[in-house]
């Protein structure tokens, strides 16, 4: 039904080797696209953006027509894997005009920059796309130091 | 019912990016072409198109002078207050038309969007759907 060798995935290095590097050739590492084996290059699937806010890290992700259940989420460390199938379905009796959308399994592994607390992990699907909201772990947090009077 | 109207794409367009459509005067942001399926039943047209962010009040689906338009704006794609530090797509509104053809019956177009898809479906008017026409033997 849906053809699967049309997506090319991230296939991110090992994880991360020593702290250093300046960030966006790590994060072009860390996102790196898998390219050889002459598959068909359509896209990635589903297209992620990365965010940092003051305490933790955000990803968002396009992925219309799921169902949230059908999403799945791990954390292991600091390494983010979005798996999943998304299934274009049309009536059987239906004879096809043009086809654009694109089902198919897909899966994506992300490298998160620094250490996250994986036990407060958010995450909520709306209107087709996700959000994951994973906390930075306490020591990578600002801290507000509390200034006293004398 | 499926000849595009407008191709105003960008020109420069990677596999699998969403296309970037040029912007329109009356329209701030960026407007993108969606994904759309179109396939045909015996007694209907569905159009399905592909609006990743949407909700089911910012989007519209027009019927005029022959053309069926959809339109939407942007959903809140993320907070002013996060810092970027990779980014695989852009957000905006979706524009899309088509011609329909006169086979339609337009007081019976029905629209829905769940989870980012929007499905139109356009019946045919009672005319223009097939007849099974029994032959009588004898």
């Amino acid at each position: 039904m849906t053809q699967m060798a049309q997506y090319w995935f991230s296939h991110p290095r090992s994880d991360a080797g020593p702290e250093g590097g300046d960030l966006r050739r790590r994060m072009e590492e860390l996102f790196e696209r898998a390219s050889s084996a002459g598959t068909a290059r359509v896209g990635i699937f589903p297209p992620v953006n990365l965010y940092e806010t003051a305490d933790s890290y955000v990803l968002t992700a396009e992925l219309p027509g799921l169902r949230g259940e059908e999403i799945e989420l791990t954390l292991e460390h600091d390494r983010l894997t979005l798996s999943g199938e998304r299934r274009i379905e049309h009536p059987k009796d239906a004879s096809v005009h043009r086809v654009e959308r694109r089902g198919g399994s897909f899966r994506r592994a992300i490298q998160l920059p620094k250490e996250v607390d994986g036990e407060k992990v958010e995450a909520i699907y709306r209107n087709g796309v996700l959000r994951v909201r994973i906390p930075k772990s306490p020591e990578h947090q600002p801290r507000r130091i509390t200034v006293g009077a004398s | 019912m499926t000849s595009e109207t407008t191709t105003h794409t960008a020109p420069v367009h990677r596999p699998g990016e969403k296309q970037v459509l040029e912007r329109e005067a009356t329209r701030p942001g960026l407007v993108f072409r969606p994904d759309v399926d179109i396939v045909e039943q015996k007694d209907a047209f569905l159009v399905t198109a592909d609006l990743p962010g949407v909700d089911e009040r910012s989007v519209e689906v027009r019927l005029e002078n022959g053309q069926l338009s959809i339109d939407a704006s942007p959903g809140d794609a993320h907070d002013a207050a996060w810092s970027p530090i990779h980014s695989e797509y852009r957000t905006g509104g979706y524009h899309r038309e088509f011609a329909l053809s006169d086979a339609i019956d337009v007081n019976g177009i029905e629209a829905r969007l769940v989870d980012g898809v929007l499905e139109v479906r356009l019946p045919k008017r009672s005319q223009a759907q097939p007849r099974q026409i029994s032959i009588q033997t004898g």
